[in-house]
C-alpha cells in the first residue's frame, strides 16, 4: 500500500512538472529578428 | 510530344503545369489506365491536346518524365534507348546513382537525362545556383525538406529516416545514421520551425555534382518523435493521398567582398506540387531546345539553363523566399 501511495505521489509530481513545462514553456515563437521576402521572377 | 509516366500527385501536377501550354502535346501513361484517363479528362478543357496513352507510345515521345515511385534507371534506360529524353524525379540515391551510371548511354543516343529535377533534390538546385550569384564564391550548402508529396513519396521520407544519410565534409563523403543530428530549421512563413534530422537523401550527391567547388554539403529532412521511432518498422499506417503544407530551405555559406556571409532562401508549398511543376518546366525546356546537351545532368549545374527553368517556375506560381535580416 505504501509502494502504491510513493508510486502515485510521484506520478502526480512528474505529471505537474511536465504540465507547467508544457504549457510555461517559452517554446519557439515566431521570429523575432529579420523576416522572409519574396524572390520574384528575375526575367 | 512530353510524355509522363505516372499519374500519381506528382504526375498529374506535372500535367498541369504543362497544360497552361496549349500548344504542347502531353500523353500519359500510368499503370492503372482508368487513372491516366481520368488526368486527360479533366485537363481535356486547358488543353486540347493531352490524351492518356500506353506504355509503348511514350517511345514517340520527345521527352518522358517520370513522376511514378522509384525505381526510375530501369524506364530512364528503356527510354533512353529509343533515343528519349528522360526528366526523372526520384529523391532514392541508389536510384539517383543508378541514373547517373546512364550518361554514357544518354551520350551516345544523344539525349538528355535530367536527374532529380523534383522539389529537393531539383528546385534545391535551381535555388542554390541563383543565390550562388551574390556570392563571390560559395563553399557550404544545407538543405532541409518539411513534408512529403504523394504516398510514394511518404514512404521514401519513411525510408529515408532508417537509412544512412551521406554528406560531402571537407573532401570526404561522411555517412551517418539518418534520424540523428537534430537540427531546428525556419522554414518560410506558414511553416515557422521544425526540428530535421540526417537522412538518406540524394541532395549532397546532386548538389556536389552540380558545385564541385563546395567543400561542405548537407541535407536534413523533418521529423517528429514519432517518425523517428517507427522509421525502422515497416509503414504501419498507409500514407495519405497527399501530404499538407510543405517547405524548402536553402542555406548558403561563402565570402562575399572579402567577408564570410550566409544566405538563406525557402519555399512554402506542397511538395508534390514544387515537383511537378519543376520537372514539367524542365520537359518543356528540352521540348523546346533550351537544353539540347545530351548526357546527364542535375538542376543547378552551369550547362542548364537554370535562371530560365527557376523563372518559369517562379512564374507557374511556386512561391520562394529569401530570409532577410532585421
Amino acid at each position: 500500500m505504501k509502494l502504491l501511495r510513493r508510486a502515485l505521489l510521484a506520478l502526480s509530481v512528474a505529471s505537474a512538472v511536465a504540465g507547467v513545462l508544457r504549457f510555461k514553456g517559452k517554446g519557439v515563437g515566431a521570429i523575432k529578428q529579420g523576416g522572409w521576402r519574396k524572390i520574384t521572377d528575375q526575367k | 510530344m512530353i510524355g509522363i509516366f505516372g499519374a500519381g500527385v506528382v504526375g498529374s501536377r506535372v500535367a498541369e503545369s504543362l497544360s497552361g501550354d496549349p500548344q504542347i502535346q502531353i500523353s500519359v501513361y500510368d499503370s492503372s489506365q482508368v487513372v491516366a484517363q481520368r488526368l486527360a479528362r479533366r485537363l481535356h478543357e486547358t488543353n486540347g491536346l493531352i490524351q492518356a496513352t500506353s506504355r509503348t507510345e511514350l517511345f514517340g515521345a520527345k521527352v518522358v518524365v517520370l513522376a511514378g515511385s522509384s525505381p526510375h534507371a530501369p524506364v530512364a534506360k528503356e527510354l533512353l534507348e529509343r533515343d528519349v529524353s528522360v526528366v526523372s524525379t526520384s529523391d532514392d540515391i541508389a536510384d539517383c546513382l543508378n541514373l547517373l551510371a546512364l550518361s554514357e548511354l544518354a551520350n551516345k543516343k544523344k539525349a538528355t537525362l535530367v536527374i532529380g529535377a523534383a522539389s529537393s533534390p531539383g528546385m534545391s538546385g535551381l535555388l542554390v545556383r541563383n543565390i550562388s550569384k551574390s556570392f563571390d564564391s560559395i563553399d557550404e550548402v544545407h538543405i532541409a525538406l518539411h513534408g512529403t508529396g504523394g504516398p510514394a513519396c511518404a514512404r521514401q521520407h519513411h525510408r529515408a529516416l532508417s537509412g544512412q544519410s551521406i554528406g560531402w565534409h571537407d573532401g570526404e563523403w561522411l555517412r551517418r545514421p539518418a534520424g540523428s543530428g537534430r537540427e531546428l530549421c525556419w522554414f518560410p512563413e506558414p511553416l515557422g520551425a521544425y526540428d530535421c534530422y540526417r537522412g538518406e537523401l540524394p541532395d549532397p550527391l546532386l548538389i556536389k555534382r552540380a558545385f564541385p567547388e563546395l567543400s561542405r554539403v548537407t541535407a536534413r529532412v523533418s521529423a517528429t518523435r514519432r517518425d523517428r521511432v517507427f522509421a525502422r518498422m515497416p509503414m504501419l499506417i498507409p500514407p495519405r493521398a497527399e501530404g499538407g503544407m510543405g517547405g524548402l530551405r536553402v542555406e548558403v555559406r561563402g565570402t562575399k567582398n572579402g567577408e564570410r556571409v550566409v544566405d538563406v532562401v525557402g519555399v512554402a508549398e506542397r511538395v508534390g506540387q514544387v515537383a511537378g511543376v519543376v520537372s514539367g518546366c524542365v520537359a518543356r525546356s528540352i521540348s523546346v531546345g533550351e537544353i539540347a546537351q545530351s548526357g546527364a545532368f542535375v538542376l543547378g549545374e552551369s550547362a542548364l539553363p537554370n535562371e530560365i527553368i527557376l523563372g518559369q517556375v517562379l512564374a507557374r506560381g511556386v512561391q520562394a523566399h529569401s530570409f532577410v535580416r532585421a
